[in-house]
């Protein structure tokens, strides 16, 4: 790996469901809390919109994570959609370990009014990716 | 294509953080892109004006406006996209405030992270179509699912209003909880007569049906026209509504749940509840000893209920005074967390009833031990931080709310969320706290979390309201964001048909393809993503938009 690509800040793609994630990451902005500018944010209805294809696109096209982020369990605002996405991303990991990345791609929940939660997952992500690209 | 580009300064909370003058340059050389323009404020008069001159003069057929988060101001920029003739979801709003001016400090960081989330949103738009939001006619009848006070009211209203009502009660008789309850806090009156004139009231409408004795078994359908079968004496009856109603109340806990208070196996061990039903009737020695338990199946982790039930401390404060009252040398000690007293003129009462001389002792009560000669309690004060035992004539749990026994199956039947608690979850707590996710289904009084029974009607007759706007008007906007089938793709394996939610997919076994009814998609993208032969497209979030999304944020294109 070159030097300078190296040192370059991760990129990370986020899909955020809009009526539980994307409303944190809304709150978590109009707080004025900060997080890496590396992280950006693809809106999808509900995180079961998200087809692995779209995760493996991104890593192919050179994204250093990427996450999934939808309602807490039980509370999806399509009833149960969430449910899907965690087993499809359950599957997804399981070949993204065969590949040693399972750091990659990350799941989690978060309720629209958890903007510190959204900050701390994102900046979680982040450092831990910033860090496993340091050690090259 | 020729797209024009809108970056908001929003005065300096853009602009101090984002090159927006650079911005604005860089995308102008782009191809199809004929205006790129900044402007301090484009939600203003103004602003609105120049948008709507360029689309005249530019012949724009994709407008995206970076600026605040799409949630704000969305209405604004669709209605001026249908003043300038153009159709309102040809709209790309870009977040470069809320998603990046504000989350970082650096100006060059930030510039750099916004010229990608605009030529996200150029890619994006670039395969944006025109869709129609569609109009469907809506019934004006309302199913009312439980006939407690809550019930009985939203019925009331809406039945004045001139819908058709449709009342069920699982019970023979309606009235719920209320009913029983003697002397209703705060005038004191007998619940059964005010169920008794809600009844009356309700019955001299003529576009009521009530129902008893009856449960819901099937719910099917869309707002605007939900299709519910009905399990009556009379047999099986199916009717349709358009919009509904879910007003089951609550389940008193039962305090049998903890062993330790040996509640059921000793007389002298009671339940608010049974005091309100039997208290009159109660053997009690001339100067009793009483002991009130607070807090008995609320803000207790243990057993999986930590939220307060709100009025079980003015009624724990109403046994001690009605004790006090007619036992004048009565020693009554109340066992309290926090108290709380929630209605209005409860923090006066709790005044009154310690200036009569009731005790309260700030305590965790670890056991009763019922015995012959008297109940022991033993706990520990955590005021004083010591182990007590004491002993008692009589020994009243004030119980909390519980959800009702059948919120678990109505929220499955009619698809609806149920929070931690299973309490009925609202779309939001502030802004929306009577809808349900699913338009057209409210919920009202303790079914959506403990409430007395002000609050019931309360929260009853504003979801009746709510309702009631929706169904007058007499037709409804689909949100075209819905699935659509390429019927020469699909291949028929149906795998859609099994993961869609709101059952919004069928099968046409002649053709053998699938198609999608458009009422009842709820837009969630799940067949999307499902579908192995790429058949199925969400409208506004299709396979391509994303993938360009993707590209653009990565600078892969």
């Amino acid at each position: 790996m070159a030097e300078d690509e190296k040192n370059k800040n991760p990129e990370i793609v986020g899909f955020a469901c809009s009526y539980c994630t994307f409303k944190a990451s809304e709150m978590a902005g109009s707080l004025r809390m900060k997080y890496p500018e590396g992280v950006k944010l693809i809106q999808v209805p509900c995180s079961s919109r998200v087809d692995p294809a779209f995760v493996i696109k991104a890593i192919v096209e050179g994204a250093d994570g990427v996450f999934v982020a939808g309602c807490h369990p039980g509370d999806c605002h399509f009833i149960k959609g969430n449910y899907y996405t965690r087993r499809k991303i359950a599957a997804l990991k399981e070949m993204f370990n065969i590949f040693s990345m399972k750091e990659k791609l990350r799941l989690f929940w978060v309720s629209a009014a958890e903007a510190r939660r959204f900050v701390e997952k994102v900046t979680d992500m982040y450092n831990d990716i910033k860090e496993k690209k340091n050690e090259g | 294509m020729r797209t024009g580009i809108f970056i908001c300064h929003c005065g300096h909370n853009i602009k101090h953080t984002v090159d927006v003058k650079r911005l604005c340059e860089y995308f102008s050389t782009f191809p199809g892109v004929v205006v790129s323009k900044d402007y301090p404020f484009v939600c203003s008069e103004p602003g609105q004006d120049m948008i709507q001159e360029s689309i005249k003069k530019q012949g724009l057929d994709r407008v995206i406006i970076a600026s605040c988060t799409p949630s704000l101001h969305s209405e604004l920029f669709k209605d001026l996209l249908k003043k300038s003739d153009i159709n309102p979801f040809l709209l790309r709003r870009v977040s470069i405030r809320e998603h990046c001016s504000w989350v970082g400090d650096d100006i060059e960081i930030n510039t750099e992270k916004a010229r990608r989330l605009i030529l996200a949103g150029l890619y994006s738009a670039a395969h944006y179509i025109p869709l129609e939001e569609k109009v469907v006619e809506v019934q004006k009848s309302a199913l009312v699912i439980g006939g407690g006070v809550s019930g009985l009211s939203a019925a009331l209203f809406l039945s004045r209003m001139g819908m058709q009502v449709y009342l069920i009660e699982k019970e023979d008789e309606l009235g719920g909880h209320v009913r029983t309850l003697k002397n209703v806090w705060p005038a004191g009156r007998d619940g059964k007569i005010i169920i008794e004139e809600m009844i009356k009231d309700l019955k001299g409408q003529n576009n009521v049906e009530i129902f008893t004795s009856t449960t819901i078994t099937d719910f099917e359908g869309f707002f605007g026209n939900y299709e519910a079968t009905l399990n009556t004496p009379a047999g099986e009856k199916k009717l349709t509504a358009g919009g509904v109603i879910i007003a089951i109340g609550f389940s008193p806990f039962d305090a049998r749940t903890k062993p330790e208070l040996h509640y059921g196996e000793d007389e002298r061990i009671i339940t608010t509840l049974d005091f309100e039903k039997n208290g009159d009737r109660l053997k009690l020695p001339e100067k009793p000893r009483v002991a009130i338990l607070h807090c008995v199946g609320s803000r207790d982790e243990q057993i999986g209920k930590p939220y307060c039930s709100r009025i079980c401390c003015v009624n724990a404060l109403r046994v001690a005074d009605a004790i006090k009252t007619r036992y004048r040398d009565a020693y009554v000690e109340s066992f309290y967390m926090d108290v709380r007293a929630h209605p209005r003129g409860g923090e006066e009462f709790f005044e009154d009833t310690q200036e009569k001389g009731v005790l309260f002792t700030r305590a965790n009560v670890a056991e009763i031990i019922p015995a012959p000669g008297g109940i022991t309690i033993r706990g520990e004060d955590t005021l004083f931080g010591e182990v007590f035992e004491r002993e008692f004539d009589l020994v009243v749990l004030s119980i909390g709310m519980s959800p009702p026994e059948d919120s678990k199956l109505i929220a499955s039947l009619l698809k609806i969320t149920l929070d931690k608690d299973k309490f009925f979850l609202e779309a939001h707590i502030k802004l929306r706290p009577f809808d349900t996710a699913v338009k057209g289904i409210f919920i009202a009084g303790s079914c959506s979390g403990p409430k007395d029974v002000e609050e019931s009607i309360n929260h009853g007759r504003a979801s009746a309201v709510k309702l009631f706007g929706f169904l007058n008007l007499g037709y409804a906007y689909v949100d075209p964001f819905i699935s659509y089938v390429d019927p020469k793709r699909c291949s028929g394996c149906r795998m859609c048909e099994q993961a869609c939610v709101a059952k919004a997919i069928k099968y046409d076994e002649i053709k053998r393809v699938v198609h999608v009814e458009e009422a009842a998609c709820m837009g969630c993208g799940l067949c999307n993503a499902t579908c192995p032969s790429s058949a199925i497209g969400l409208k506004g979030y299709m396979d391509s938009m994303i993938d360009d999304e993707i590209s653009a944020f990565l600078e892969a294109i």
